[in-house]
């Protein structure tokens, strides 16, 4: 402290030299924040590398199967050629209604069978029974069959499957957002190209697919991404296609394609199990019965699920529910049958004979007469060819597996030339289908005797081949570039290597060695990306790749050699306390964890018993303090902290591999995705109790007046109230509590209350950040004049009490000035940041993560003062406490590291139609809400309860927030390194990968919160404080 | 804030404490290595019914536990209060003084420290078990009797050693008292139930993995080790928290 100096060059000069000293600061302040941007543009370029390798797949062929050449010569001297009378085959149909029910799961049409510990029909069962009356009853006009979806399971990868016969790659998963048009051969483009009239009415979805291949007159598409609203696509599609049906408007089209969403999106927003889902699917049945009224003689229908939903009613991976949906066809021609010994009764369960998706693709190609897409990998469905009654046309069934079989036997001959592969990829597939052949030889040969049996064979052989080529080519475009993720996993090591060392190895003040680091680094990364774009000019190497490893490679390396000047101060990066030991351990710990699926399962089991770990340690250290009012102090947070640990684990939403060992309390049951009635409860219990915790830490240290009282006693409060009530909103529209409200009016109502809440945290929370004075005051009093000159605590015992500072120069009667809350400026005036965004991220979490959130908060509070009772500001315990207290509240506010627990609906909280980039900022917010707290909440672990002139303040905040980044990039290169290892597990896209890519997100956005939120923040907390108290000398 | 709290407590330290000496004499040296063995022997010769019947077999072996405890207090080390055995009187007859005080001596203190092991550390180490993640609504049977062992393994040595001092069992729980056979062995309970947790949700499906008969393996393998480390290797070391 520099109070006791002599000040003998007046007061004009400390003002220069304060002026001299608040713009060295803020131009240090600059660069380190420059610095952090810096680390994550290397943490950006190592992911883009990483994932451009390890998300890759399949190679587009853009060539076309035409009418008049068909893959093999046809049976019977069969000419092609003729759309009129099918291409390659004799077609079946004229015309076609395609009824797509999003999300129709198979056991939501056929009856519900009671199973041991499920012996009651949910809402969903029941509730559809026309799908599978008809099948059973008139098994020549009708088929139902489970119907297995190729993950991932979101809408366009169905649809790109569905038509194009071909298996989706998971880069794709991303755009379902921004889809994009299909550019290889496909169903709708050949009707299109053969003069068919084709209709679209429903989900708009494919209108991004295929862009101007429908009637524009007829064809109406329906925004698909409002999953709240279950009634505007389903009625605006039942309003144009029954007037289509009448005969009156037979020749206006050939195809209709109806996309129902209404079921879907009764999933998303109850889940399956609600009486919602059942008024749904009752309506559904009612649709399809008129439909079959209005059906002509020569129409083929079709309706099936483009997948099914979890238990939660969310759908996009791979679990059972989500992939198993239904097929059903119907046609007043009586044409379809059943093969041999096979019942004309639908299967009981999805896992008897189940057919996969992309077998539509051939199917509906010679039902309709037209060529199989190009690419098509699947394989004609049984019951379409075989033909009805007793007397199996198996030669008919033969011929159209042959043909389909052929095309597929093109295609990969195509593929392995473009991609140029070799034979021995292919040898298994060559060999069978030679023998397929040899068969279907057999069959020509034997073609006067007739022999079912042989035709039998000949099919079958051709489905062998069909199903193992099939298998291999879903093994093969789980291709990775090897070269591309090596780079990225070389890039995030050297940056991981960076932050150590940044974080532990120096041994001085951060902030002054920062310019240097920015300086080498920043020039390193704009020469590497040259050298590296110079690089990507020569031919067959991507352009991107190398000069974004050029950049971050070269900027990774300059970094380092920045170093050199300060190598006196360098020292290795290793933990040197016990309780640095203790967080390397924990964090080691996790990332081999990561390796096995069962713990990566059960993180947030493990989280917990680590937290308590650090809890109950803390609570002894707090114990052993020396200072009784120390011990007291952190052991009551200690406390506090395993308290609020162990009650918000019972916040709990579980994944499918959890059960049956979990039982989900999140929502209000299992299987909806709504909260509870008691539940509604807890946001008020927020408002009404959170803001008073906040301000109990505030007053300890007598820091709640100003600005704090404002912010925290009134702004927050009425925020978080407002909150409560938009839930309650939320819950009256969903249970339409009250059926004679005007239509949307509590929607509306709704979304203003949200956007008010936004406004408040942060135009008004920033607004009161950016310029609050610091939360202090000052009163004056008659000394007694044997008060010594120096600062000192007013009760020695206390070392929190106030300090009290006397004048020094000033004359007799002295009058002696009591600062009240000196003690914690810095602290408590920074931690007004993490309480304007506590309001945001609260607003978009459910009812039940507000209440953990709020006990996140809490604890936050509780880390803060049992950091300063133990002295270990400057320990890596408490940043690193902080980003396992996020990790941890990402799974207690309702998560998983799995793709389906994405609470997507947050989207809409503050506006009804998806906008970007506003959506999916909601829906970033929702997901990692603690993550982000947490990052906020860094610096505050250096201030808190630091003098008001602390020099050296920025490089230990800057540290601090280094140790915190550490964290979530040593498990994002654990889990990077362990996705590219175990790429062939079979649990990759079930586990590791969610894992791997929650990790890599979380690592982005930690370290732009952490730069951009927390660092920025941090230059008006202590701009405001020097200019108050002054500025520590250099 | 540091210095000022340095400043605030000047005195207050406690005098620093020393390693506990086990007694010499010979059936306390002897009974000290055979103690470890014993304990080892509980869950080894049990471990099938202790998988099979967790409550059960836990249940039964508590007695066993509390006597070899109790044993081991008795004979090997020197209550509360009592001087430390003078080692520098190799020729006098012990056995000369009074045996039956000597024998009331003993065994009061650890009467003692057995009830305040049922009464204190057992709610105390369930409440902690539960915070780590022991199920709230099931189990509570296994629950308590894992806090049973657990308090058990860990605290009446330290009951009959340190008596109730409070500022001796503050050094105990943040760690600052140095390194010996009686607290090693409760460092190592702790360390070993907390390993043993670990395997727990490994998808292996050995009926072993289930709670919480790896946190009692854990839990007896480390009091065993955390013992002999205690006594032979890190004997006065003491762990620097801060």
């Amino acid at each position: 402290m520099e109070d006791g100096e002599p000040q003998s060059s007046g007061s004009k000069d400390l003002k220069t030299e304060n002026e001299r000293l608040a713009v060295q600061f803020k131009a240090q302040h600059g660069l380190v924040v420059a610095f952090f941007v810096l680390l994550l543009v290397f943490h950006a370029l190592g992911i883009y590398l990483f994932c451009s390798g390890f998300l890759l797949s399949r190679l587009v062929l853009q060539d076309r199967s035409a009418c008049a050449a068909p893959p093999v010569e046809l049976r019977y001297g069969y000419t092609p050629g003729s759309p009129e009378r099918g291409c390659w085959h004799p077609k079946s149909f004229d015309k076609a209604v395609v009824i797509i029910v999003d999300a129709l799961r198979y056991d939501f049409t056929v009856p519900f069978q009671p199973r041991p510990g499920d012996e009651h029909p949910h809402h969903f069962h029941n509730a559809l029974p026309v799908l599978y009356e008809t099948s059973a009853q008139q098994p020549n006009n009708a088929f139902l069959r489970p119907f297995i979806a190729d993950p991932p399971t979101t809408t366009l990868q169905r649809l790109k499957g569905l038509t194009t016969g071909t298996l989706p790659t998971f880069i794709d998963a991303g755009s379902n957002f921004a889809g994009t048009a299909i550019d290889e051969d496909n169903l709708v483009e050949q009707l299109f190209r053969a003069g068919k009239r084709v209709v679209h009415l429903g989900d708009d979805t494919w209108h991004s697919l295929f862009p101007g291949y429908f009637e524009p007159n007829l064809t109406k598409p329906y925004d698909s991404f409002n999953v709240w609203d279950l009634h505007t696509v389903d009625n605006g599609v039942n309003e144009h296609i029954f007037p289509l049906l009448e005969p009156s408007m037979q020749g206006r089209w050939d195809v209709i394609f109806g996309h129902y969403l209404g079921v879907d999106h009764a999933g998303h927003r109850y889940g399956p199990d609600h009486p919602a889902m059942n008024d749904k699917l009752k309506q559904m049945d009612g649709v399809i019965r008129q439909i079959i009224d209005k059906l002509d003689d020569e129409t083929l229908l079709v309706v099936m699920g483009d997948h099914g939903m979890d238990v939660k009613g969310d759908h996009g991976g791979e679990s059972d529910d989500e992939v198993e949906a239904a097929l059903w066809m119907y046609s007043k021609k009586g044409i379809f049958g059943r093969g041999h010994d096979v019942p004309s009764e639908p299967p009981a369960t999805p896992k008897e004979r189940p057919v996969g998706q992309i077998d539509l693709v051939p199917t509906l190609a010679f039902l309709l007469g037209l060529q199989i897409p190009f690419n098509n990998l699947g394989q004609p469905i049984e019951e379409a060819f075989v033909g009805p009654g007793q007397n199996k046309d198996y030669a008919n069934l033969a011929e159209v597996s042959r043909i389909t079989a052929a095309q597929i036997h093109r295609y990969q001959t195509e593929y392995a030339r473009a991609r140029g592969l070799n034979d021995s990829a292919t040898s298994t597939t060559s060999n069978l289908w030679r023998e397929a052949n040899e068969r279907y030889g057999a069959v020509h040969a034997a073609e006067r005797v007739m022999s079912d049996l042989v035709e039998i064979n000949a099919y079958n052989a051709y489905v062998a081949y069909q199903t193992e080529n099939l298998r291999i080519c879903r093994s093969l475009w789980a291709r990775f570039d090897l070269v591309s993720m090596s780079m990225g996993i070389t890039i995030l090591f050297g940056s991981f290597a960076i932050i150590a060392i940044y974080a532990h190895g120096i041994a001085a003040d951060r902030s002054t060695l920062t310019p240097l680091l920015l300086g080498w680094g920043a020039a390193g990364t704009v020469a590497g990306a040259i050298i590296g774009a110079a690089v990507g000019l020569i031919p067959d190497v991507s352009l991107a790749q190398t000069s974004s490893f050029g950049a971050a490679a070269i900027g990774i390396i300059a970094t380092l050699v920045g170093l050199w000047p300060a190598r006196q101060v360098l020292r290795l990066p290793v933990p040197r306390t016990f309780w640095g030991g203790l967080c390397m351990l924990v964090t080691l710990m996790l990332c081999i964890g990561f390796a096995a699926n069962s713990f990566t399962i059960w993180e947030d089991e493990q989280l917990l018993f680590l937290l308590t770990t650090f809890g109950v340690l803390m609570l002894g250290s707090s114990l052993g303090q020396p200072d009784p009012e120390d011990r007291k102090l952190g052991a009551a947070n200690a406390v506090s902290f395993l308290a609020a640990t162990r009650l918000s684990s019972l916040s709990r939403l579980c994944r499918e591999e959890q059960m049956p060992h979990c039982r989900s309390t999140y929502y209000a049951s299992a299987t909806s995705s709504t909260s509870a009635s008691w539940q509604l409860g807890i946001p008020f219990a927020v408002a009404l109790i959170l803001p008073s915790v906040i301000k109990h830490f505030f007053a300890r240290t007598r820091n709640y007046n100003g600005s704090a009282i404002i912010w925290i006693g009134v702004a927050l409060r009425m925020g978080l109230a407002l909150i409560a009530g938009f839930w309650v909103l939320d819950a009256a529209d969903d249970g339409e509590w009250f059926p004679r409200a005007p239509q949307d009016a509590l929607k509306t109502s709704r979304v203003v209350v949200a956007q008010v809440v936004l406004a408040l945290a942060f135009a008004a929370g920033y607004a009161t950040y950016i310029w609050a004075s610091p939360p202090i005051t000052v009163k004056t009093e008659e000394a007694s004049p044997e008060q010594p000159a120096a600062s000192r605590p007013l009760d020695p015992e206390d070392p929190h009490s106030d300090i009290f500072t006397p004048l020094n120069s000033s004359p007799q009667p002295r009058s002696k000035l009591i600062i009240f809350g000196y003690a914690n400026t810095h602290g408590t005036r920074y931690f007004l940041l993490p309480c304007a965004w506590i309001l945001a991220l609260q607003l978009v979490q459910k009812p039940m993560g507000q209440g953990t959130l709020a006990l996140c908060m809490i604890s936050i509070l509780n880390i803060l003062e049992i950091i300063d009772a133990n002295g270990l500001r400057r320990s890596p315990l408490g940043p690193t406490l902080l980003a396992l207290l996020g990790s941890y509240y990402f799974f207690k506010t309702g998560h998983q590291a799995a793709l389906a627990s994405i609470q997507w609906e947050s989207a809409f909280v503050p506006l009804k139609t998806i906008q970007y980039p506003w959506s999916p900022i909601m829906v970033a917010l929702n997901t990692f809400g603690a993550q982000i707290l947490c990052a906020i909440a860094v610096p505050a672990i250096s201030m808190w309860k630091v003098p008001p002139k602390q020099p050296g303040l920025l490089g230990r905040v800057a540290g601090a927030m280094a140790t915190h980044m550490l964290f979530y990039a040593a498990i994002a290169v654990a889990t990077v390194v362990e996705a590219a290892w175990l790429r062939r597990h079979l649990m990759l896209y079930r586990v590791f990968m969610p894992r791997m890519l929650m990790a890599i997100t979380a690592l982005l956005i930690v370290d732009f919160v952490g730069a951009l939120v927390a660092l920025v923040g941090v230059r008006f907390s202590i701009v405001s404080v020097g200019d108050v108290f002054g500025w520590p000398g250099t | 804030m540091e210095s000022l709290a340095a400043n605030a407590v000047p005195s207050q330290v406690p005098t620093p404490a020393k390693p506990v000496n086990l007694l010499q004499s010979q059936p306390s040296q002897f009974y000290a290595n055979l103690h470890p063995i014993l304990l080892l022997s509980l869950p080894l010769f049990s471990f099938k019914s202790l998988v099979n019947d967790p409550v059960n077999t836990l249940l039964g072996l508590t007695p066993a536990l509390a006597i070899l405890q109790a044993i081991y207090c008795v004979v090997c080390l020197p209550s509360t209060g009592q001087a430390p055995p003078a080692p520098h009187k190799p020729g006098q007859k012990k056995k000369a003084g009074k045996p039956a005080q000597d024998i009331w001596a003993k065994v009061v203190p650890v009467f003692l420290s057995f009830v305040l092991t049922f009464t204190l550390s057992a709610p105390i180490l369930y409440i902690t078990v539960i915070l780590f993640g022991a199920p709230l609504t099931t189990h509570h049977p296994h629950t308590l009797l894992l806090a049973l062992h657990l308090a058990l393994l860990t605290t009446p040595q330290l009951y009959y050693a340190h008596g109730l001092d409070a500022a001796k069992w503050l050094q105990i729980v943040s760690l600052q008292l140095p390194v010996d056979e009686v607290y090693g062995m409760t460092l190592g309970a702790c360390v070993g139930a907390w390993i043993g947790a670990i395997p727990i949700p490994l998808d292996w499906d050995r009926e072993w993995q289930k709670w919480p008969v790896t946190i009692i393996v854990g839990l007896y393998f480390g009091a065993i080790v955390g013992k002999l480390a205690g006594g032979y290797v890190f004997k006065g070391w003491k762990i620097k928290l801060s």
